[in-house]
């Protein structure tokens, strides 16, 4: 075999073994995420119960979606949602992961602490939480009414139940964030801190300006990641508060689920599911192109 | 780089494992068109497990008795029986018979995904049931399933709460039923005597048992569609009096705010927890409470106030439109609606029968059988044109409107008129759909 010969064939080679590898992770996002997400657009201009043919109904469930309060409720409640845990979840993950990063007595322990609620179902967390924020017999009223301060409403009171939501969804996810930083953190070298040290920063300046930049690749990772998480949450609401009271804690996904699934209106659940979609694909991208530089330097 | 046999194996193994994951958990075998295989019958229910062990033993009767032929049967988690039924019945892979509650029942024989049994069912097959029963499981004329079972709210009592409060006496008979007035001078007793943290009531109303607080319509005389199940009827005197009467458990604390429609928490878990006093329950509960509650406790009947009045709860068993074994489907339908096998079933799962002959004789609870008459007693006051309504095809969007409305009534504040108005154009908009 000649030297020109390999050169032609080696990298046709490659490029074969490349779509070979490709292909199970192409065919699993065309079969499993791509024709359900064309066949969930080609349900939203329709008219349907999801029984039978569905009658073409052109753009009128994205027309009444711009007319719905409840669907303007629910969107304005996932963007707080997602305002508030987001930044908390990695404020509080990269708090957590700089301390157990530090010398730390028994830290595997406390790491391994912050990170089982990871490994605890969405739904398993919810109704464990039901037991906590019951207004009547849960435990932490019982400890407010022990310590002698007031009950509080958690499930009948609109603002306390976004904040229980919201509380179980950062004991879920801090861990999660932690393990993130945790890694970055650990492929910063000792040096740079060292050297920061020699010129004088203090602690503060050193997380500040050093730690915080050197960590930004997985910032801009878990930034994404909670974004959609947060977009996408449904398991924990529809079983600690069912989006109420009075819609309080309505979100895009468990309207659309009730939308679907009880009102049986699945053009107008399909619709919300693609505004869903819209959203989380134009913040992804925003995204992208705003820390594609910071990136690449991390 | 060329792949490696290991590499064609794994990439074979991930392109393979779609077609793998798909014969696990729910989904159900597409049966091969032979002869061998049409006498099986595929059978999706949820269930308690004294429910699913009285579906067994006539399983097995229906089996010994109809030789060549056997009944596969799927128990699913309540939670995930209908979104799972639903995406069955649009892949065409639905179970021959599946069970239904009646609420939800219109929901699918309006929209043709039933098999009508009219021209199957034998002779003189209707008159086995009650009228409100029969009634609960037509649409369009024709039966599209049996009624399986009924179940019906009355109501279970604290006797320790009650006795402190005062409370020596409940009804004992349907005629001696507490009237609304009765009933709010006991709950107004019981609030004097009971601390801040807890309360007279809860009322079962929550998720889809929001179907329950018509019952208090349908004391008042009142419906919500009218005879073409179609107009809303709720505009109307009764319609106010029930919002009224119920909205005022709230304001007054009564029930507890966390009792409302879209709350997650039953009304059972508040008076299990010793929160409230007194609770709407259907029978179903019995064994559980029976077997776990530390305190002792009662039942009576549920309030009246122009007529009595009660939810039709319960199940119907249904074949789907798409069966390939129609015939056996509906002979399974009749067998498990005969004497022997609903009241077996009935007995052990602490369930009311739909049959005239054992609503007559009357069946015994094994838990608690002194408690069999109120709820058969309850059962018995259920009309027919009450049950009809809620078997409309246009349930399932009606009950989405009585949550919102129902919801801002109770804890939002909203007056009276505005929701009974809300409920007339959103039951008139879900009609119309």
């Amino acid at each position: 075999m000649s030297t020109a010969a390999v050169r032609v064939r080696g990298p046709r080679g490659e490029t074969l073994a490349a779509y070979a590898f490709l292909s199970p992770t192409f065919i699993l996002l065309g079969v499993f995420v791509l024709v359900p997400m064309v066949g969930a657009l080609i349900i939203s201009l329709q008219r349907t119960n999801g029984f039978g043919a569905g009658t073409f109904a052109g753009l009128a469930n994205y027309d009444t979606l711009l007319h719905d309060p409840l669907f303007w409720r629910s969107t304005l409640n996932t963007v707080l949602f997602t305002a508030i845990v987001t930044p908390l979840s990695m404020a509080l993950g990269l708090g957590a992961a700089v301390l157990l990063n530090s010398v730390l007595p028994a830290r595997g322990v406390f790491r391994s602490i912050l990170i089982v609620p990871m490994a605890v179902s969405g739904i398993a967390t919810a109704l464990m939480a039901t037991l906590i924020f019951d207004e009547n017999s849960g435990i932490l009223d019982k400890l407010f009414r022990f310590l002698g301060l007031p009950d509080v409403a958690w499930q009948s009171g609109g603002a306390a139940a976004f904040v229980s939501v919201v509380l179980v969804t950062l004991w879920w996810r801090v861990g999660f964030n932690m393990l993130i930083y945790l890694a970055g953190l650990q492929g910063i070298g000792e040096d740079v801190h060292e050297a920061a040290r020699l010129d004088g920063a203090t602690g503060w300046q050193r997380f500040r300006y050093m730690t915080i930049p050197l960590v930004g690749p997985s910032t801009f990772f878990l930034l994404i990641m909670n974004v959609i998480y947060s977009f996408q949450v449904f398991d924990i609401i529809f079983v600690l508060t069912g989006g109420g009271p009075r819609n309080a804690t309505s979100v895009l996904v468990t309207y659309a689920y009730d939308t679907g699934f009880v009102t049986r209106d699945q053009g107008y659940a399909a619709a919300i599911g693609m505004v869903l979609l819209l959203i989380m694909l134009s913040f992804t991208a925003l995204q992208w192109r705003t820390n594609k530089s910071r990136d690449l330097a991390g | 780089m060329s792949p490696t046999r290991r590499t064609f194996l794994t990439l074979a193994g991930v392109a393979a494992a779609p077609a793998g994951l798909a014969g696990c958990g729910f989904t159900k075998k597409t049966p091969a068109p032979q002869d061998t295989e049409a006498q099986t019958l595929t059978f999706t229910t949820w269930g308690t497990d004294n429910e699913l062990a009285g579906l067994r033993k006539v399983i097995e009767r229906f089996e010994s008795a109809n030789e060549g032929t056997s009944v596969e049967l799927n128990a699913v988690p309540y939670e995930q029986m209908f979104t799972n039924i639903d995406a069955q019945l649009q892949s065409n892979t639905a179970p021959d018979i599946f069970r239904v509650p009646y609420y939800t029942f219109g929901s699918y024989a309006g929209q043709g995904q039933l098999l009508d049994l009219k021209p199957l069912l034998s002779e003189g097959f209707a008159d086995r049931f009650t009228p409100q029963a029969w009634a609960a499981v037509q649409n369009k004329d024709s039966p599209f399933g049996v009624p399986h079972h009924t179940d019906t709210s009355a109501i279970l009592y604290n006797k320790d709460m009650f006795d402190a409060a005062g409370i020596t006496s409940v009804p004992t008979t349907l005629e001696e039923a507490w009237t609304w007035d009765e009933l709010e001078q006991v709950a107004l007793q019981l609030r004097k005597s009971l601390p801040d943290s807890k309360y007279p009531m809860a009322y079962n109303w929550q998720g889809n048992g929001v179907t329950r607080w018509l019952s208090w319509l349908f004391q008042a005389d009142g419906r919500f569609l009218e005879e073409d199940l179609v107009t809303p009827a709720i505009d109307s005197e009764a319609g106010r009096a029930a919002v009224e009467f119920t909205s005022s458990f709230f304001r007054r604390n009564l029930v507890p705010q966390n009792d409302s429609v879209k709350s997650t928490t039953y009304a059972s878990d508040i008076w299990y927890s010793e929160t409230v006093a007194m609770t709407w329950a259907g029978a179903f509960l019995i064994p559980d409470a029976a077997q776990t509650l530390k305190f002792n406790w009662g039942a009576t009947f549920a309030p009246r106030k122009v007529r009595g009045g009660s939810d039709f709860g319960g199940n119907a068993l249904v074949a789907t439109a798409g069966t390939k074994v129609p015939e056996l489907a509906a002979s399974f339908l009749e067998f498990v609606t005969e004497e022997e096998s609903m009241r077996g079933f009935c007995e052990a799962a602490s369930l009311l029968p739909t049959r005239n002959d054992l609503v007559e004789s009357g069946i015994t609870f094994t838990e608690r059988p002194e408690l069999s008459e109120v709820f058969i007693g309850q059962a018995s006051i259920v009309q027919a044109s009450d049950s009809g309504q809620v078997a409309s095809p246009n349930m399932a969007a009606i009950i989405t409107v009585l949550k919102d409305q129902l919801e801002q009534a109770f804890v939002g504040g909203q007056s009276v008129e505005d929701t009974i108005k809300g409920l007339s154009e959103g039951i008139a908009k879900a009609t119309s759909a």
